[in-house]
């Protein structure tokens, strides 16, 4: 017993690494090549090169590309995107994945659509300004309020892999995460990084906080309490603010510092080019607000 | 058969309907008052639903193309009349017994075809949704006109008396229809124009003696009752408000009620949240408050306002954190306080929590108190009226103030209105006599020596606006009030893009206040903008001349995007709001405003009881240079759209004018005198009439409390009075000419009268319990006299056998109305609610000569001379 055994040990040890190593390269080899293309920025030169690029690796629609392509112009040219991670997100994405069947054809308008519910999935414009104003680095944690039709959190997804996102409206909720699972299973691995949940946003999601940043993408008449909390020292939030139908898309940034004063400032996401309804406006001057707390 | 009672084989005869017997004249007269009431019921009711369903201030644009209806069918009427008096009793038969089914059927395709004002640039399918609101609307409205057309046609040997009949059958169905608001649920609204409709269609055909035409008029009745019962008559817009809250997963709505405010829905959801201007400090020390703390109330389908539950003593410090709580840093437990409006009752809790031992508190919708003290919201809030603490008036605060000689510790006004100042998405220009001067001024008399007004608004544009204006108006009354003391009299402080909070102190803030208020601001992170003693140092004229070139010069915008030119500002000054808000304030309250004002890119002028409003912000000189950046003045669409409406009508009013006199202008006229005359007079009477009644609506709503009670009270006190003005003037028919001008002349003088002294009767009126009678008291002389010219010009215009005319005659007086009712809000945003009635005074005296170039006798016929 004792030959085979060492004469099979002899030949398993071998062969069981070989498959090892040839399972970890086969796999390592499938990521690297994988990650290759959804970390690379794509071959933004021109739109036909951007969509030979995008329908050669990702299988996207040419049509659907042109018009992103057009769309992203628009954006660099009004600074809604200005960094190359924002630039890659926006060009990974297929917004029309997002859109209701009837609207495909305006995916990339400077405008809200419709996607039941009564809910909108904003403009790519203000998708991209708010994601810009966040800045959001590799490593951050990211809780979204208000998930909506799924497409900001897939923009953020391609930023970090760390996104949390909380909608309201369970049937939507249910929606977007039959598009998130359509999508994984179509090779958009990034997205399996998106936790969602239904539940009140208001109290954010306590269970994964602190956050790094907070995007929140429905309207309240004031900063949830809940969320300055879970927001992390240093992070920061964009949230619309104001009464009903008129909030104003801020900025707030929460410092604490050596002594651990904390700091928690406003800023016009726009700089003061913003007052309502999501459309630009345009001031020069600072509009930023500070306040030292008391403790 | 039918022939014998054709109304042309009638007026061939030369005597109309009096061929008939006099109770078949009755009928006549009964069909056109209910059918006359069964068209302003359709365009109340109409009005009513895109309250509910969708946007009120698109309702109206709608209802404004329907109304071309009347233009539409006197040019049809009047080009084709030989042809339409041949077949005229066929299309009166026809049009009676399809006007019914037309009524709810364009209003099921129009709720049907939903669109939204925030997709409509963008998206092409919502353009057409609002075609087809447009064209679904407009076809009743046809119909109707052409019914009426008719009518006056038969009836137009007593000219008079028809008219009477229309107008008093316009009045009495408004307020038919304003009632059934206050009961019938707004599903079922419809009914009340069907059931005007089935009756006038039911006297027309006594009238006419026919007796087939009932039993098909029975038939069109099942069809439109089905139609109404089967078929959804409102569809409320995902859009709106509460369609948002219907969705969280625990609402449940646990109360509805119809009111003559409207419809007022309240839900109860753990998702429902308020804590208006919150300072943000509040996350680092407030604990999170008990879940369903919040009830959320729904006027129209907008909102929601939040109602909120009493508050554990451990959770108290939620007051603390709003801005509504400033006033009780310097009056803690005041003896008596001052709520201006109790809204959803955040103020209130707030003075309760602040220790006062008595609130009075006014509510001027009636509906909310109820709510309030229904079962359903009492067992969530407790029943808050009847804490021996609380007073409520039952009465717009203003008016209260105005009227009381009590004296208040405090008085607080914070966000009185729950969306802002102006308001964009629903309706584009609305009195808000809350915070004229004169309401301002009231206030602050209202306070005993040493008392604080404090008013707490949304502070949500860059560069400011409303709020500007709100502030002029406030340094005004205070330095009205205080004289040299208003300097020390103000505090105030901001929290950017969230809520401006000014307090005014009689006799002025003590060092200690000042150093109180000052540690809470910095403790709540609030910023200051003005306190006592300290003044403003920027170049204030750099400044406004950097903004008003950033604002409205072209190039600046595009220059602006750039991250460096809006760090650093245009030419290194600093526009930030805190910056603007201590400049304007500095100087407003030091008296140093005249100049300022003018150089602000926006007008921001002072709110007064003769332009109490909150819109126009844009000069007119301004907006050429914003057409092509639209984007920027977002908050003022609804307003622009006003100016859109202006333009559509003016170009429906010009076509409709021009078809008869190209086509007819050598032919159907050519013999005929005073062409222009019966233009201008026309002109002048539709355009004047219409002035007069929707700004006398604005101007009443100052002693009524609101829009839709003095709505109801001017369209039934007007146009009754009208109708009984128009049955006596045929008693002076053969003295017109001595008669009119008087006529004209007493209107003009009453009209400049009101103009300069309703500001004082209106908030007396106010006071007095009999304040509705008094009003209609008030209108009667005056709308009496306004009956006279329209039914002596018609009548005149048929005895003297200016057939042609008569028709177009009565198109330019409508399509006119439908532009003046357009024209009221912009005339009074930019001049005042008065202007309106010099303008139509002038109107009045312009149809004087025109009555008389009327009267020019047509070739062959009888003339005045004779």
């Amino acid at each position: 017993m004792h030959p085979p055994r060492k004469l099979n040990k002899a030949i398993l040890l071998p062969l069981m690494l070989l498959v090892l190593f040839g399972t970890v390269a086969a796999y390592s080899g499938q990521d690297a090549s994988s990650d290759n293309v959804t970390q690379r920025m794509p071959d933004d030169t021109t739109k036909a090169n951007f969509v030979e690029y995008m329908s050669k690796n990702f299988g996207h629609d040419q049509k659907f590309l042109a018009w992103r392509y057009d769309r992203y112009q628009s954006l660099i040219n009004n600074k809604d995107i200005t960094r190359n991670k924002e630039k890659k997100a926006f060009l990974l994405t297929a917004r029309e994945e997002f859109t209701l069947e009837r609207n495909k054809s305006r995916a990339y308008d400077h405008a809200f659509l419709d996607i039941d519910y009564g809910v909108t999935i904003s403009g790519p414009h203000l998708v991209m300004r708010m994601t810009s104003a966040l800045d959001i680095q590799d490593s951050d944690k990211v809780l979204e309020i208000g998930t909506g039709s799924g497409y900001q959190s897939a923009i953020l997804a391609h930023l970090t892999p760390h996104v949390y996102s909380v909608e309201i409206i369970e049937p939507l909720h249910e929606r977007t995460k039959g598009i998130y699972k359509r999508l994984v299973q179509a090779g958009s691995a990034e997205y399996a990084n998106v936790t969602l949940k239904s539940g009140d946003g208001y109290y954010g999601w306590e269970e994964f906080a602190p956050f790094d940043k907070i995007i929140v993408t429905c309207a309240i008449d004031h900063i949830p309490p809940p969320l300055l909390k879970q927001l992390a020292p240093n992070g920061s939030m964009v949230i619309p603010v104001g009464p009903p139908g008129k909030q104003t898309l801020l900025k707030v940034k929460k410092e604490v510092d050596a002594e651990g004063k904390v700091t928690i400032s406003r800023q016009d996401v726009y700089n003061g080019r913003l007052s309502v309804s999501f459309v630009p406006f345009t001031k020069t001057g600072g509009g930023t607000w500070s306040g030292k707390s008391p403790l | 058969m039918e022939r014998e009672v054709s109304p042309l084989n009638q007026q061939a005869s030369g005597d109309g309907i009096s061929s008939a017997i006099p109770d078949r004249r009755t009928y006549f007269f009964l069909a056109v008052a209910l059918i006359a009431g069964a068209i302003i019921a359709l365009q109340i009711t109409v009005m009513r639903l895109y309250s509910i369903s969708g946007w009120a201030h698109f309702g109206s644009m709608v209802i404004s193309v329907a109304m071309f209806g009347f233009g539409f069918a006197s040019t049809i009427m009047c080009l084709g009349q030989a042809l339409f008096e041949r077949h005229m009793d066929r299309i009166a038969k026809i049009g009676l017994l399809i006007f019914g089914p037309l009524i709810v059927l364009g209003n099921v395709v129009a709720q049907h075809a939903q669109f939204n004002p925030i997709f409509l640039l963008a998206d092409n399918q919502q353009l057409l949704n609002l075609l087809i609101n447009f064209l679904a609307y407009a076809a009743p409205f046809l119909v109707g006109a052409l019914l009426l057309g008719i009518a006056f046609l038969v009836g137009r040997q007593y000219f008079q008396i028809t008219y009477a009949a229309d107008m008093v059958g316009s009045g009495v169905a408004g307020l038919l229809c304003m009632n059934a608001m206050l009961w019938l649920p707004p599903e079922y609204l419809l009914g009340v124009p069907l059931l005007l409709w089935w009756g006038g269609a039911l006297a027309w055909f006594r009238a006419r003696s026919d007796r087939n035409s009932p039993r098909l008029l029975m038939l069109a009745g099942g069809v439109a009752v089905a139609l109404l019962l089967f078929l959804p008559q409102i569809q409320v817009s995902p859009y709106k408000g509460v369609s948002y809250a219907a969705k969280f997963p625990d609402a449940e709505r646990i109360y509805r009620a119809l009111g003559a405010h409207g419809l007022l829905e309240i839900y109860s959801s753990s998702y429902l949240h308020f804590a208006p201007g919150q300072s943000d400090m509040a996350s680092l020390t407030m604990g999170d408050l008990p879940k369903n703390t919040y009830l959320g109330m729904y006027m129209d389908s907008e909102g929601p306002i939040g109602i909120m539950k009493p508050l554990p003593p451990d959770k108290r410090d939620y007051f603390h954190f709003l801005p509504m709580s400033i006033p009780y840093l310097i009056k803690p437990n005041p003896e008596s306080v001052f709520v201006v409006q109790f809204g959803g009752g955040i103020s209130t809790r707030t003075a309760m929590d602040a220790g006062a031992a008595h609130i009075t508190v006014a509510e001027g919708n009636p509906m909310i108190p109820t709510a309030m003290a229904s079962e359903a919201v009492k067992a969530f809030t407790g029943d808050l009226f009847a804490d021996p603490r609380l007073t409520l008036v039952p009465r717009d605060g203003h008016l209260f103030i105005r009227d009381t000689q009590r004296r208040f510790q405090v008085i607080d006004l914070s966000l009185a209105d729950s969306s802002g100042l102006s308001s964009p998405g629903g309706f584009a220009v609305t009195e808000k006599f809350l915070y004229t001067r004169e309401a301002i001024a009231a206030y602050m008399r209202a306070l005993e020596p040493n008392g604080v007004l404090a008013v707490t608004v949304w502070n949500k544009e860059d560069p400011p606006k409303s709020t500007l204006r709100l502030f002029a108006t406030l340094a005004a009354a205070g330095r009205a009030d205080a004289g040299d003391r208003a300097a020390d009299s103000f505090y105030a402080v901001q929290v950017f893009l969230s809520t401006a909070t000014v307090l005014y102190k009689k006799g002025g803030f003590t060092p200690e206040e000042i150093a109180k208020l000052d540690r809470h601001a910095q403790d709540m992170a609030f910023d200051t903008v003005y306190r006592p003693n300290e003044r403003f140092k920027g170049d204030a004229t750099a400044m406004l001349s950097g903004l008003r070139r950033m604002v409205l010069e072209k190039g600046h915008a595009s220059q602006a995007l750039d991250e460096r030119a809006v760090e650093e500002g245009e030419e290194g000054l600093d526009f930030s709001t805190t910056t603007l808000y201590r400049l304007m304030l500095d100087r407003m309250i030091h008296g140093e405003d005249a100049k300022l004002i003018a150089a602000y890119p926006f007008d921001i002028m002072t709110l007064s009881d003769d332009r109490p409003y909150f819109a126009g912000f844009i000069r007119l000189q301004d907006l050429p240079s914003l057409v092509d950046r639209l984007e920027i003045i977002s908050d003022e669409w609804g307003y622009l759209l006003l100016w859109l409406t202006l333009g559509q009508a003016a170009l429906a009013g010009t076509i409709l004018l021009a078809m008869p006199l190209l086509f007819g202008w050598r032919t159907i006229f050519a013999p005929q005198p005073g062409k222009l005359g019966i233009l201008g007079y026309f002109f002048a009477l539709g355009l004047g009439y219409i002035l007069v009644e929707v700004s006398l609506i604005g101007k009443f709503i100052s002693a009524l409390g609101n829009p839709v009670i003095s709505t109801s009270v001017l369209i039934t006190g007007m146009l009754i009075s009208t109708g009984l003005g128009s049955l006596v003037s045929g008693r002076f028919l053969k003295r017109s000419v001595t008669v009119m001008p008087r006529v004209f002349m007493a209107i003009a003088s009453i009209l400049v009268l009101y103009g300069v002294m309703l500001e004082v009767w209106l908030p007396v009126i106010g006071t007095l319990s009999w304040r509705t009678a008094a009003c209609i008291l008030l209108l009667f002389p005056l709308a009496f006299l306004m009956g006279f010219p329209f039914a002596t010009g018609m009548s005149w215009l048929a005895k003297l056998g200016k057939e042609p005319f008569f028709l177009w005659a009565w198109g330019i007086n409508g399509t006119f109305s439908v532009m003046g009712a357009v024209m009221v809000p912009l005339v009074s945003v930019s001049l005042g609610l008065s202007a309106n009635l010099y303008l139509a005074a002038a109107l009045y005296l312009m149809a004087w000569p025109c009555f008389f170039a009327l009267l020019r006798p047509s070739p062959g016929s009888s003339s005045l001379a004779r």
